[in-house]
């Protein structure tokens, strides 16, 4: 399984069996080998706690608790299944209990970061403020879309993927996606359009 | 915006690195964790005996009533309060009681509900 791109210093392919090797010899008693599982996983499982609550903090304690609860959890992962797999709904099962619990505060539309003045900034930096004031947006989605869009994007637009991680069919997951993009697209008119007056005036 | 743009836009996105003693603190969690004993388990062993002796000692006690006709003045004593619970407010308090049953019932369920959304 290739993870890249989007998970940074995660560039090289994560051998299934070396996962399997760890598990096992964990469940025989060495600890140690936990370690190699921590530090595998724990780029794609900081990062993906982080798309959910967006604190660097918040994110590497949701992270630390998925790894005590995989390690608690060990012995019920069943073969059938990549151990990536079982990784990461135990993990967005966690994270999304935790934004239950304690919520990140959606942004009013007039929070979100302004595009910066389009008459200075180059395009670049109007793309990437941009697409910052879109990422930021999803947080103003409910939930069930804002959480099946994080999914989607964290596995590089793998449906099947988000679907296994949320333990949904892949239908729904699909149709999550199709409503939370309408959704989006229509905050995000108002957004740009507030934006651009605001630097008119 | 278009679907290509809102699809560039959110797997555009600049990951961060765990801190670089994240692993370590983990370990450290999971360590404590595996050095902790183990829950106590129920001493089935030590609690049979004891068990059986309170049902012997039950049942004794219901066989001796049984034979000495006490249960017979009990058994109308309690035909008789049944008689006078009918006539009051019975029907009432078994209502309530099917109610606070049922909304307990439908609150678990819809906790198990809202946990798997």
């Amino acid at each position: 399984m290739q993870l890249t791109g989007c998970i940074p210093g995660h560039t090289a392919s994560v051998s299934a069996s070396d996962d399997l090797a760890d598990v096992e010899k964990v469940l025989a008693g060495d600890v140690a080998a936990f370690e190699n599982i921590v530090r595998r996983w724990q780029n794609p499982l900081v990062n993906l706690a982080y798309r959910f609550c967006r604190d660097r903090g918040r994110a590497e304690e949701m992270a630390q608790e998925a790894f005590l609860r995989a390690w608690r959890a060990l012995g019920s992962w069943r073969r059938d299944a990549a151990f990536s797999t079982w990784l990461f709904a135990l993990a967005t099962n966690l994270y999304r209990s935790e934004l239950r619990r304690i919520p990140v505060p959606p942004l009013a539309l007039d929070e979100v970061p302004e595009l910066r003045d389009i008459r200075a900034g180059s395009e670049e930096q109007e793309d990437r403020d941009r697409d910052r004031a879109v990422r930021n947006t999803v947080f103003s989605l409910p939930p069930k879309y804002r959480e099946a869009l994080t999914l989607f994007y964290f596995h590089e637009m793998d449906v099947e993927a988000a679907a296994r991680s949320l333990g949904l069919p892949e239908g729904t997951v699909k149709a999550r996606l199709s409503r939370g993009r309408e959704l989006l697209r229509g905050k995000l008119p108002r957004l740009l359009t507030t934006a651009h007056s605001k630097e008119v005036r | 915006m278009n679907h290509d743009e809102i699809d560039r836009a959110l797997s555009a996105e600049d990951g961060i690195v765990p801190s670089s003693g994240f692993a370590a603190s983990v370990m450290e969690v999971v360590r404590r964790e595996a050095l902790a004993p183990p829950p106590l388990p129920f001493p089935w062993k030590r609690a049979l005996p004891g068990l059986a002796a309170c049902v012997c000692g039950i049942v004794a006690i219901l066989v001796m009533l049984i034979a000495s006709g006490a249960l017979a003045s009990v058994e109308s004593s309690l035909a008789a309060q049944a008689e006078a619970a009918v006539k009051s407010q019975a029907g009432m308090i078994a209502l309530a009681l099917l109610t606070a049953f049922g909304s307990a019932l439908f609150s678990v369920r819809l906790c198990r509900i809202m946990g798997r959304w």
